[in-house]
């Protein structure tokens, strides 16, 4: 185990709000890295994949360096994730991140962690699922995401990742939310480009993880009760053993609401509104806001007025900011870096009764194509 | 000192339910006690949901009451019979998903190192044939090359048991099970040989024919893997219902299959030998 | 959201009910209390738990692992307040909820509560108020949405982080003070006049089970009537 450096501890709104910051020209798994290096992280588990490794690479050099206090990497997503669940229960500070197919691999694990009320951050950089094979960034695991009972913010830049993956710890942490948090960034479009991010200095750190005042018991022997079957086999095929489950997962959901408020402190909203009173919106999460801040310029340049809504929050889903700034809306559109359009099904059925825009089923892009702002232009104005 | 968790506050005993009055005045916890001590204290496990005369039940009961330091110990488990008994025992119990439980358990042993560098604490995987052969093969393989130190406990009872009798790779070769139908087609898997292979510090199979070895097995292995390296226990815990064993006939199947194929045995490495040997030495003193 | 109209009222609420959280119930900060969903001050708060826990039927406190066990310090002092606030409220019973295990073979509702079977452990469905003091915020939210599913019992909590949207009354933060701040309602609503329900059997009632333990006896759940 190599030593701690010394940091010194201030509070996530010190850290994320106050602290003066500097700038550096960076990837995004380098920004990543550096949000771990002032995470005040315990335990980071890794197992490889693009466009993940990077992050997880330089993470284990934060190990090798001391501020982080012990690193491994696993057999296998599975083993990652489970070793992950593991530490989390025992009250250390953890995360891990994987990409695509690493990701499909983990996923029972992943969708139990929430059940287990396990907070631990997880760094999703987005990658095609097989087959055929590829490496290219497409987001459809997060589809699989939103219903896995995880917090999910989805980044659009490499600033996001390193605000959003701080963040992550504190809102995992808080008592009424016991949840792991999921942040996640298109593959390569931020984790290998370069831009400017602003960082607090390296020697601040986060609080260390406050694990008896969280919503379940501690695994170690040094907290009540000591008969504790936590994750309660639910060994009964009766009535009440059905409603305990059920009263479980309504649980699970009633703490992704509480988390809105923490959400909303830590990352600043869980929407960004550009134009609000603009009639034709763009309504985007991930890279695909970069690309449509891009065409929103170009279509001013036309004398055009677009709006654009950022989503940094899926999961607590920006249900009533959406809603509040799509109501004067006519047209809408939500590009995507996936096939299916996960978020253009969020938000008709979130706009379902509350606007009378008409929502555009597209435009999409996937399996590694980038998203021309030409192709955002073109679906914006599609009807007139 | 983790006995805190076992003070009831001030004016609440005589709320509290019997068996936490008995656990509490009579438990096992922080006192060293001997397979002659069975019946004087209350026990970590007594009422659970197995099937009448099961060995494994009866195992388990007898492992648990070997535990070095129950108040210091977490078990992890998985789907199968076993986290039936051990979900009610006054110990700490994890269940994950099934195939996790080394994955888990590394996990747990490595966060409680960090946040007890001075207090060992043991972890012990109990976990089904299934469980640790089939399902969660990688994960026991790769805590066994990393040198985890946790015990692994494998209730062989060579056959998936919980879901009805399916095949499972520590199933004798020939057997006609569930998803057997024409008799399992390749042989018992080989973990001792492959626990071995991996640099398993303490290895040991045995059945429950025997208690106090039982007892002394799991003490050594839980201790061997504090102070050395990863163990495992592999013992031969029949299903009385899949193989159509009646409840008084449990212990001699154990020790005809114990006479044929499932010899005690244990294969212990230098340092794990030096070990025990320098606890024998500070008994003695 | 839906404004916050939803009100957390006493059930039955029927085959599932919504966790309120979901239905815009915000829990409050420090300083403020939920009643039945809204957002009250710490006083009105406290004067309506005193009021339920001395008019209703069956009060029982139910003391989680927190405060069972002098596990840290302040947990005495804490486990004192509670006693404390029993002696106040006439013929209250206290029912341990030690451990959240699935209890095998079945729960002895005059010995436990248990969150992986609450409805059917609070008492035979007897407790018409009950306190959460001391329990892990996750298992009492279990408890308290299978509380409200299947019984009419109103469900007070002083809970020692931020509060629970599924009670009907609800304190976040509460330590000893706020304990205390309680007991001392109950006395103030008392010297107004209010007439406790059981004002003729003062101090805390034994469960059967628990009568029968103190005197040696080892007692046998009575069969569940059909
Ligand atoms: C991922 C997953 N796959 C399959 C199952 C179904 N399952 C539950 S218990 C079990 C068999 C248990 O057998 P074993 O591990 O040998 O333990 P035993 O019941 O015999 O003690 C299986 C296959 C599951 N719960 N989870
Ligand atoms: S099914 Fe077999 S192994 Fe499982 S409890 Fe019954 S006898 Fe024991």
């Amino acid at each position: 185990m190599a030593n701690t450096v010394n940091q010194r501890v201030v509070t996530p709104e010190h850290l994320l709000f106050e602290a003066p910051r500097t700038k550096a020209f960076i990837t995004g798994s380098e920004a990543a890295s550096e949000a771990v290096r002032r995470a005040n992280v315990d335990i980071a588990i890794a197992y490889p994949i693009t466009p993940q490794s990077e992050t997880m690479e330089r993470i284990g050099n934060l190990f090798a360096e001391g501020y982080i206090r012990d690193y491994y990497r696993a057999e296998d997503e599975v083993g990652a994730f489970s070793a992950i669940s593991g530490a989390s229960r025992t009250g250390v500070r953890c995360m891990t991140a994987s990409s695509g197919p690493g990701l499909m691999r983990g996923l029972e694990t992943i969708a139990s962690w929430p059940g287990h009320r396990l907070p631990l951050v997880f760094l999703i950089m987005c990658r095609v699922i097989n087959a055929p094979l590829s490496i290219q960034p497409d987001n459809l695991e997060l589809d699989y995401m939103l219903t896995s009972g995880n917090i999910l913010l989805h980044g659009e830049n490499q600033q996001d990742f390193f605000d959003y993956t701080l963040a992550g710890f504190a809102i995992s942490e808080k008592c009424e939310v016991t949840l792991p948090v999921a942040v996640a960034v298109d593959g390569f479009f931020v984790t290998h480009a370069r831009a400017w991010v602003e960082m607090p200095s390296a020697e601040l750190k986060l609080p260390p993880r406050d694990c008896y005042s969280e919503a379940v018991p501690m695994i170690d022997n040094e907290n009540p009760p000591v008969r504790i079957a936590r994750d309660a086999p639910i060994q009964k095929s009766n009535f009440i053993s059905y409603q305990m489950h059920a009263a479980w997962q309504q649980e699970i959901h009633a703490a992704h609401e509480r988390s809105r408020k923490w959400v909303s402190r830590y990352i600043n909203g869980l929407v960004e509104v550009v134009n609000p009173e603009a009639e034709t919106l763009i309504v985007a999460s991930g890279s695909a806001v970069s690309q449509s801040r891009e065409a929103l310029r170009q279509a001013e340049e036309m004398g055009k007025k677009v709006g654009l809504i950022k989503v940094k929050s899926l999961r607590p889903f920006p249900t009533a900011e959406l809603r509040a700034a799509c109501r004067h809306a006519k047209r809408i559109i939500v590009p995507e870096f996936n096939c299916p359009g996960w978020l253009n099904r969020e938000v008709r059925a979130t706009l379902y009764g509350h606007s009378e825009a008409k929502i555009a089923d597209g435009p999409r892009v996937y399996g590694g194509i980038t998203m021309p702002t030409e192709l955002i232009l073109e679906w914006l104005f599609k009807s007139e | 000192m983790a006995l805190r968790t076992l003070q009831v506050s001030p004016g609440f005993m005589r709320f509290m339910p019997k068996e936490y009055q008995d656990l509490v005045e009579k438990g096992p916890f922080g006192r060293k006690l001997k397979l002659s001590d069975l019946g004087t204290y209350k026990e970590l496990l007594e009422e659970h949901p197995m099937c009448e005369g099961c060995a494994m039940a009866f195992f388990i009961r007898l492992a648990l009451t070997a535990l070095p330091a129950p108040e210091h110990t977490v078990i992890v488990g998985t789907a199968g019979c076993g986290r039936l008994s051990l979900s009610q025992a006054a110990i700490p119990f994890v269940y994950g998903n099934y195939c996790d439980t080394n994955g888990v358990a590394t996990g747990i042993k490595r966060g409680l190192a960090l946040r007890f560098p001075d207090q060992p604490k043991d972890v012990v995987v109990i976990a089904g044939d299934g469980g640790l052969s089939d399902i969660g093969f990688s994960q026991v393989m790769h805590g066994w090359f990393r040198q985890e130190k946790f015990t692994t406990v494998m209730l062989d009872n060579e056959v998936y048991g919980n879901t009805g009798g399916q095949e499972s790779g520590m199933t004798k070769r020939g057997e006609v099970v569930k998803m057997a139908p024409i008799g399992k087609q390749f042989e018992k898997i080989d973990m001792i040989g492959l626990a071995k292979t991996a640099g398993v510090a303490y290895i040991a199979r045995l059945t429950p024919t025997n208690p106090s070895r039982i007892i002394s097995t799991i003490r050594k292995a839980v201790l061997i893997a504090r102070e050395v390296g990863p163990t495992y226990v592999q013992a031969y815990t029949s299903c009385n219902i899949e193989y159509s064993i009646p409840p008084e006939k449990v212990l001699e199947d154990a020790r005809q299959v114990e006479k044929e194929r499932y010899g005690f045995l244990e294969i212990i490495s230098d340092e794990a030998k030096a070990f025990l040997a320098a606890q024998d030495a500070a008994h003695r003193e | 959201m839906n404004g916050n109209e939803y009100r957390v009222k006493p059930g039955p609420e029927g085959l599932l009910p919504p966790a309120a959280a979901c239905c815009g119930v915000v829990l409050s900060e420090k300083g403020q209390g939920l009643v039945e969903g809204a957002l009250k001050s710490e006083n009105d708060t406290l004067r309506v738990m005193a009021r339920e826990l001395l008019t209703r039927q069956n009060p029982t406190i139910f003391p989680g692992p927190l405060v069972l066990w002098a596990w840290r310090e302040g947990v005495a002092d804490k486990a004192a307040s509670v006693l404390e606030l029993a002696h106040e409220i006439p013929g209250v019973r206290i029912i341990p909820m030690p451990d959240y295990r699935p209890i095998y073979p079945k729960i002895d509702p005059e010995a436990v509560i248990n969150p992986c079977h609450p409805n059917l452990t609070i008492w035979h469905n007897k407790i018409e108020v009950c306190v959460f003091i001391g329990v892990h915020c996750h298992f009492a939210n279990i408890t308290l949405k299978m509380i409200r599913a299947g019984t009419n019992c109103y469900t007070i909590t002083l809970c020692h982080e931020a509060g629970h949207e599924d009670s009907m009354a609800s304190l976040p933060f509460a330590d000893a003070n706020q304990v205390r701040a309680l007991t001392e309602t109950i006395r103030q609503l008392k010297r107004e006049g209010l007439r406790p329900r059981y004002a003729d059997t003062p101090g805390i009632l034994l469960t059967a089970a628990q009568e029968a333990l103190s005197q040696g006896l080892v007692w046998q759940p009575a069969p569940v009537a059909q």
